[in-house]
């Protein structure tokens, strides 16, 4: 090895600047290198070239592999559930091929539920996915079985893919996806110890994983939190904080939604028919919450962009208290008095921010305009026929809105939302399909020719991204016949 | 009617668009009619013309025909057809070929026939005319290469990283001109030493040393064994004739088609089937090289089938390199034989070092080997706990360890010296490609 290793040591210097010497090599290469060396008639470079080709044969003889004492890895348990069967690894294959998230979601589900593995030649490139997309991390753990853990210990990519056990166990040992995952589901079975947990190890947390938890709880948001969150504005990360008061913002029993409440209540007096408009002195701090002194407006005063802001903030159902009445007398209450009119956006967007389903449905009984904010509070029935009705009226909103449904689209809507994609074809193009493939019906296949883009140049195009949906219509079929096999 | 995986088809495929393509077309949806017997696979394919692409698949010698206007090879309609076979294969219910398939069967079979007809025998004076010709352009060019290797030589290799293309370029295309292709080559792969990975000079310098011998020994032609003569004409770039070595008896067996790897460059496709024979326990290369778009390859064999092939070996002191004679593709048992550790291994190899010292990458089948992290890098452990490492640009070692869980495997690997690919593993006496 160490005659090798002159070699290349007097290769890279080159022999303008180092010779070899007899000394360079051992035995059995001495005598035969001295005679390379000896032999007048060479010149230095050829006879470099010589010994090297020399030392190259030597080398190459005999090579043995490498004795090392290193442990081998340790190996993975055995299965215990099944893998899945040859028209699901067809059907997998291909979703891969036309590479809808939705779809690989679906198929994992599958998986799930049917409680069958994944095959490990595949658990790779869909712990790959799983890594990119986060959404499938907690499917491909479950359904990749001990070989996605086994794997995931050797790459931290996939560590997301630790099964754990129990609620309790997740939390403790889960990767932070897991733990994620099993926060919400307490937060919705077992408030209480939820919001223990959070605080048994908050300290022990990254300012990554906190802002992760603190997302997590948003949509369970609920008054117990209050006391919690109130003593996370003095975290030192910003991004925690600033999530933490986002959540505050929030709860009307939080000590910012009694401040924004007491400036309301005392701007808007109300006396009998007659309502009054004053603002209050405001302190600093409630601008420092993030309401804006200055209107960017110059329709608006300051005064009333003021208010717009607080009134954005305070829960709808204040206001049936305050004035007495349910919330579509409320409503109406605003629209009918000209001083409130302006700040009935701002009751939508409150009704929104506090996702208050019967201030949603009351905005929506008898609207003549659609409100998209509110859209998702719907019950599903009601969210769907809101959208057919409204549709012509608002096609961009409603189609950006009904992208993230949770049922699937009507067999009208799904026409509607498709008809409005052929006009722009270059917008809801193959990837919006591939995006959105899990909402739209299997059977709009038979009327996909009904659906036509209305320009000649746009033709092309469209047809294309049909081809697709076809496509993706026709896996999605297949994946969804799985559960019947 | 043969097995076949996604994989195995996906390696037919000859580049990504095609793969993509195909895979596109694996969809019962775009078939108007399809069908399979012992023989083919055909299918007709509804593309954007009115009539249907009548695709069709020989499943004994792997040959394709299509209608569509794709100059590549196999187009992304046989694709499509041999991967919805592969994924549904009880959506072909036809047994019965059509005309057009029978017809091209039959065709198919005349042109076999045809092929075992002898040529007119070449002018033996011409011929020795233009070979005399040949060795004494490829001796001018040898002369300047030696020049050339003398320079880096004396400069030292360690500024090589900065120099431009040109540098390695230039003196390949003098070696085209000078008629030795084997030297161009040679020449390239200097210049594809990896020059930002660590330690690329010991590479490096074996390749130069291995270009060195192989000058010398063409210097020395007369003094080696007739079979080393040979090999070191053909790495110059001399060809071998085709036609002598198809009158040579070969070795029949069941050659299992261990995988495939291909590189193209300007165009030129170069394919490098591993194989082993099955009773003969004897690995085989088939090489071929063919242009982009221009015309069919000679051979398209299915990676990880097993073929009934009679081999004729190229001339050498460690005969690898073959040509197929003829050969159907089998459904056969592909149990795993081959070397049980790396000692065993190693051994072989010295063996042929000794008397091929400028042999290049071989392919080995080895029993029990389990992937390790070691020193920051990937290993192959034996059962005597010796280990080899996994070559750095390996992409799938992470297909291979979640395939074996942590348990050793036996496997296919291609490598020489110090580093090694694995091409395939066998999962319960069965061979599947990585």
């Amino acid at each position: 090895m160490d005659q090798w290793n002159n070699i290349v040591n007097i290769g890279l210097l080159g022999t303008g600047r180092k010779t070899p010497a007899p000394q360079d090599f051992q035995e059995p290469l001495q005598a035969p290198a001295q005679q390379i060396l000896d032999n007048a008639g060479t010149d230095r470079e050829e006879q470099f070239l010589q010994l090297a080709a020399l030392s190259f044969g030597y080398r190459q003889s005999g090579m043995q592999a490498v004795k090392a004492a290193v442990t081998p890895l340790p190996a993975c348990k055995p299965e215990v559930k099944p893998y899945c069967s040859p028209a699901a690894i067809a059907a997998l294959k291909q979703v891969m091929d036309i590479e809808s998230i939705p779809l690989l979601q679906k198929w994992l589900e599958y998986c799930v539920a049917q409680q069958v593995l994944i095959p490990p030649a595949i658990l790779p490139t869909l712990l790959d996915k799983a890594w990119k997309y986060k959404s499938l991390r907690t499917l491909v753990a479950a359904a990749g079985g001990h070989r996605a853990e086994w794997l995931g210990q050797l790459n931290n990519d996939w560590n997301f893919s630790r099964v754990v056990e129990t609620p309790q166990d997740k939390w403790e040992n889960g990767a932070t996806a897991q733990r994620v995952e099993v926060l919400k589901e307490m937060r919705l079975t077992d408030p209480v110890t939820a919001l223990s947990w959070l605080q048994e190890t908050w300290s022990k947390e990254s300012a990554g994983v906190k802002t992760e938890f603190l997302n997590a709880i948003e949509p369970t948001i609920r008054e117990t939190d209050t006391d919690w969150l109130e003593t996370l504005v003095n975290e030192r990360s910003k991004q925690v904080k600033d999530q933490a008061l986002k959540l505050l913002k929030k709860l009307p029993s939080s000590s910012w939604h009694a401040k924004y409440w007491d400036i309301v209540s005392t701007a808007i007096r109300v006396d009998g028919n007659n309502v009054t408009i004053s603002l209050p002195p405001i302190d600093d701090s409630i601008f420092q919450s993030g309401i804006d002194k200055l209107s960017n407006d110059r329709k608006i005063s300051d005064e009333t962009y003021i208010l717009y802001q607080l009134i954005e903030l305070i829960h709808p159902s204040y206001w049936e208290k305050f004035l007495d009445r349910t919330a579509a007398e409320a409503i109406s209450f605003f629209s009918e008095h000209p001083a409130l009119q302006a700040f009935i956006p701002a009751l939508i967007q409150a009704t929104a921010w506090f996702k208050y389903q019967p201030w949603a449905q009351a905005l929506m009984q008898n609207s003549e305009v659609c409100h998209i904010e509110i859209l998702p509070l719907l019950p599903a029935a009601q969210q769907q026929a809101v959208c057919e009705q409204f549709f012509d009226q608002q096609q961009e909103a409603i189609t950006r809105c009904a992208g993230d449904f949770t049922t699937q689209w009507s067999f009208t809507l799904a026409k509607q939302i498709l008809s409005f994609a052929a006009t722009q074809p270059y917008v809801y193009n193959q990837t919006y399909m591939n995006n959105v493939i899990h909402l739209i019906p299997v059977k709009i296949a038979d009327t996909l020719d009904d659906i036509q883009a209305p320009d000649n140049w746009q033709t092309g195009y469209w047809s294309n991204i049909k081809t697709h949906l076809r496509k993706l219509l026709q896996v999605k079929k297949q994946v969804e016949s799985l559960s019947s096999i | 009617m043969l097995n076949l995986s996604d994989d195995q088809v996906l390696a037919l495929a000859p580049d990504d668009s095609s793969r993509k393509s195909g895979k596109d077309l694996a969809n019962p949806a775009k078939w108007v009619s399809k069908g399979v017997n012992e023989l083919a696979l055909w299918g007709e394919c509804q593309g954007s013309g009115s009539k249907p692409y009548q695709t069709q698949v020989d499943t004994i010698n792997m040959a394709f025909k299509c209608s569509c206007p794709s100059r590549k090879f196999p187009c992304k309609h046989s694709l499509g057809l041999m991967l919805l076979y592969a994924r549904q294969p009880g959506t072909f219910t036809d047994n019965t070929p059509p005309a057009w398939v029978s017809e091209w069967l039959s065709k198919r079979a005349v042109k076999e026939e045809k092929k075992t007809a002898p040529d007119k025998a070449p002018d033996a004076e011409a011929q020795a005319k233009r070979q005399q010709a040949r060795i004494r352009k490829v001796q001018d060019g040898i002369e300047e290469l030696t020049q050339w290797l003398k320079d880096i030589v004396r400069n030292g290799i360690i500024d090589l990283p900065e120099k431009d293309y040109s540098f390695f370029d230039n003196i390949s295309k003098r070696m085209i001109d000078a008629q030795a292709p084997g030297l161009s080559n040679m020449v390239k792969e200097l210049s594809e030493a990896g020059f930002y990975q660590e330690g690329w000079q010991s590479p490096f310098l074996e390749k130069l040393a291995r270009l060195y011998l192989t000058i010398q020994g063409f210097k020395r032609l007369d003094l080696l064994p007739s079979a080393l003569q040979q090999d070191i004409r053909t790495l110059i770039g001399f060809p071998v004739s085709q036609d002598e070595l198809k009158e040579q008896t070969g070795i029949t067996d069941s050659w299992l088609i261990l995988g495939k790897q291909s590189t193209e460059e300007d165009r030129l496709i170069s394919e490098r089937y591993w194989l082993y024979g099955q009773r003969s326990s004897r690995p085989a290369l088939v090489l071929q090289f063919y242009m982009r778009n221009q015309g069919l390859p000679p051979l398209t064999l299915l990676p990880g089938a097993t073929i009934n092939a009679e081999l004729v070996f190229y001339p050498s002191a460690s005969p690898l390199r073959a040509l197929i004679k003829q050969y159907t593709t089998v459904p056969a048992a592909t149990p795993f034989k081959g070397h049980s550790n790396w000692e065993e291994l190693m051994n072989a190899q010295t063996a042929i070092s000794e008397v091929l010292p400028v042999y290049n990458e071989q392919v080995y089948t080895i029993d029990h080997l389990s992937p390790v992290w070691h020193q920051s890098q990937w290993w192959l452990q034996d059962k005597q706990e010796m280990l080899m490492p996994v070559k750095k640009d390996f992409a799938d070692i992470w297909k291979l360890l979640a395939i074996g869980g942590g348990q050793p495997l036996p496997m296919a690997v291609v490598g020489k010296g110090m580093e090694y690919q694995p091409i395939g593993v066998w999962i319960n006496e069965e061979y599947n490609l990585l």
